[in-house]
């Protein structure tokens, strides 16, 4: 009962109604708060004349009430944005809705792990002198090309050309996590010297105890999907085919960026190495030497390996840095070919425009064009973030694929966009930037030697009128804007528009 | 041809209150039974419209009656035209709301 007088106390009311003029605009505060404080006094005056028992929650329903009296003033204020932002037309309208697929593309990118690994920068140190060597022409291969037998005889024959190389293997196996229950994996046989070639940090066990063959590093996933996040499975041993092998640690999932899905890593020494299949096929990474004698092209380094029967064998070494920088590198191409082609797909010019310096203010000009590179700006971001989106968050396609993807996806989405802004930028008001209204056809076509025919647009503004020419002529090439003077502002009822323009 | 003025139910029920001579907004609310929420924005759209204006009350009367200053609303030229349309639109306009002498303010 205490707690229901005190919520319907005075100044509980004063501090609901001060909360609601927050709302109302900041001219109209003080008088709009007077009148409801006014207004609250005559209302409990009338409940406690009659001392009706629900006087109080009247009194705080009346006050409730005055958030929407101050939202209305809010949203009907021609100087407050909300209204003006929402305008059908509106350049804020135009820039927030291009903010806001931007900002959701890259919500997107961020939740999809293949395209938040493409703008996220390479988690490697030293990522320039790693290299991954895969046989010549497929680099981007998701399947492994290497055969054990060549990473072996590089590991010795090879020593001018790369300080270390290490060998991973994609397999699934069987995994006895618990007590009757198993579960197939992704597994990286890899290695020993895997990670150390990464410089990912792993903790080091104490070797001497042989009682286990191989090292398990698990994916933050699995772990967390099979092992339920417990921590104390590090140093547990674990069967993975029938090999017992020792968790050493958990990786998270961001650290992997290299071919193929992984949940686990075991790493196993040579002499387990060995014990594989010659022919058998993987992923080989080595550590340049920065001193090497490779063939290098553009960033790109080449291997030429002698058989035994003369023959040579082509190799690709591919920086992981390079590799991580594929995407940026097609983004940028694609840009500067979109800017290169756009003139065959649409006119450049925006059209003719009276100089109106003695009239217009340097600002109104110069947000047209903030305008215009605003636009630019936020869709070239939200191209490449969607093209991101589709290439490379399917992560059932090769790297060879996405990267074709996002480069057809970059290309024609930052064409059509250029061509859609400039489109956008000539259909808008030079002075409010609101797009124009009420086409009109004027002229006749046949008479088109003798006076211009064409579309005529009218700004709600009461601004001006954009001649758009049906046939483009000798004297009527573009469009033509006619400003119109201030005598004209009667006509037009669009209050919100008109300071914004011709003084 | 006279262009017909488009008003709500609602706010031709406010007009017609203001008219009746309840002319503040609680007893504005009182004569409707509608909530403060709805009478006040009402108000001020039949104020930017033109049908009614506000007024603050002299000081002298609120310091003499000592209650704060209060605002009074009465319908303009243009309001009491358009209630005579309103009227016709909604005949039982003026049975559910009787006019009467309005105060002066």
């Amino acid at each position: 009962m205490k707690l229901s007088l005190l919520l319907h106390s005075l100044p509980v009311s004063l501090f609901i109604l001060r909360c609601a003029a927050l709302l109302a605009p900041g001219r109209e505060r003080a008088e709009w708060l007077a009148e409801w404080r006014a207004e609250l006094w005559h209302v409990r005056d009338s409940c406690h004349a009659r001392s009706c028992f629900h006087g109080n929650e009247a009194v705080t329903a009346f006050c409730l009430g005055a958030f929407q009296d101050a939202f209305w003033l809010r949203w009907n204020n021609p100087r407050t944005m909300p209204r003006h932002v929402c305008r059908i037309g509106s350049p804020s309208r135009c820039a927030l809705s291009l903010a806001a697929w931007t900002a959701a593309s890259l919500l997107i990118c961020l939740c999809l792990p293949g395209a938040r690994r493409a703008i996220l920068p390479s988690p490697y140190p030293h990522a320039d002198d790693l290299v991954m060597i895969s046989r010549g022409g497929y680099s981007g291969a998701q399947s492994p090309t290497i055969r054990l037998q060549d990473y072996q005889s590089w590991k010795t024959s090879a020593q001018h050309l790369f300080t270390g190389v290490a060998f991973y293997q994609p397999i699934r196996k069987r995994v006895h996590i618990a007590r009757n229950q198993f579960a197939e994996l992704s597994i990286g046989r890899a290695s020993d010297n895997l990670f150390e070639l990464l410089n990912l940090p792993v903790p080091t066990e104490d070797r001497s105890n042989r009682e286990y063959t191989a090292r398990l590093i698990l994916s933050q996933a699995a772990w967390r999907s099979l092992w339920g996040g417990d921590p104390r499975i590090v140093g547990h041993v674990v069967r993975v085919a029938g090999q017992r092998a020792l968790i050493v640690g958990v990786v998270s999932q961001s650290s992997w960026q290299l071919p193929g899905h992984m949940d686990a890593w075991m790493l196993e020494d040579e002499q387990h190495l060995d014990a594989l299949s010659s022919s058998s096929r993987g992923f080989v990474l080595a550590h340049t030497r920065t001193s090497g004698s490779m063939a290098q092209l553009d960033g790109w380094r080449y291997m030429t390996v002698r058989r035994e029967d003369g023959a040579n064998d082509h190799f690709d070494c591919i920086s992981l840095a390079q590799r991580a920088q594929l995407p940026s590198s097609i983004f940028l191409f694609t840009l500067i070919l979109a800017f290169l082609s756009l003139p065959a797909t649409t006119p450049l010019p925006l059209g003719e425009y009276p100089r109106h310096s003695g009239r217009l203010p340097r600002a109104t000009s110069a947000r047209r064009w903030i305008f215009l590179s605003l636009k630019f700006s936020l869709v070239v971001l939200l191209v490449h973030f969607t093209s991101l989106d589709v290439a490379y968050g399917v992560q059932a396609v090769s790297f060879t694929t996405a990267q074709c993807i996002q480069l057809a996806i970059s290309f024609f989405g930052f064409l059509f966009a250029f061509r859609w802004i400039l489109q956008d930028q000539r259909r808008r008001c030079p002075v409010c930037l609101r797009l124009l209204s009420n086409p009109a056809r004027v002229g006749q076509a046949s008479q088109n030697f003798l006076a211009w025919n064409g579309t005529e647009l009218i700004c709600a503004g009461g601004h001006g009128l954009l001649h758009i020419p049906e046939l483009p002529t000798s004297w009527f090439s573009t469009q033509r804007w006619l400003y119109l003077d201030p005598s004209w502002s009667g006509l037009f009822s669009d209050v919100y528009i008109a300071p914004a323009g011709l003084v | 041809m006279a262009i017909e003025p488009k008003l709500s139910h609602t706010a031709a029920m406010i007009l017609q209150t203001i008219h009746a001579g309840q002319i503040y907004g609680f007893s504005v609310m009182e004569a409707t039974g509608l909530p403060s929420g709805t009478v006040y924005p009402a108000m001020r759209r039949l104020e930017r419209d033109g049908l009614i204006v506000s007024k603050w009350e002299q000081q002298s009367i609120a310091d003499a009656e000592q209650r704060p200053l209060r605002k009074y609303y009465k319908l303009t030229r243009t309001g009491v035209a358009t209630l005579e349309v309103m009227h016709k639109r909604y005949p039982l306009l003026e049975k559910l709301i009787p006019s009467r002498e309005v105060k002066n303010a």
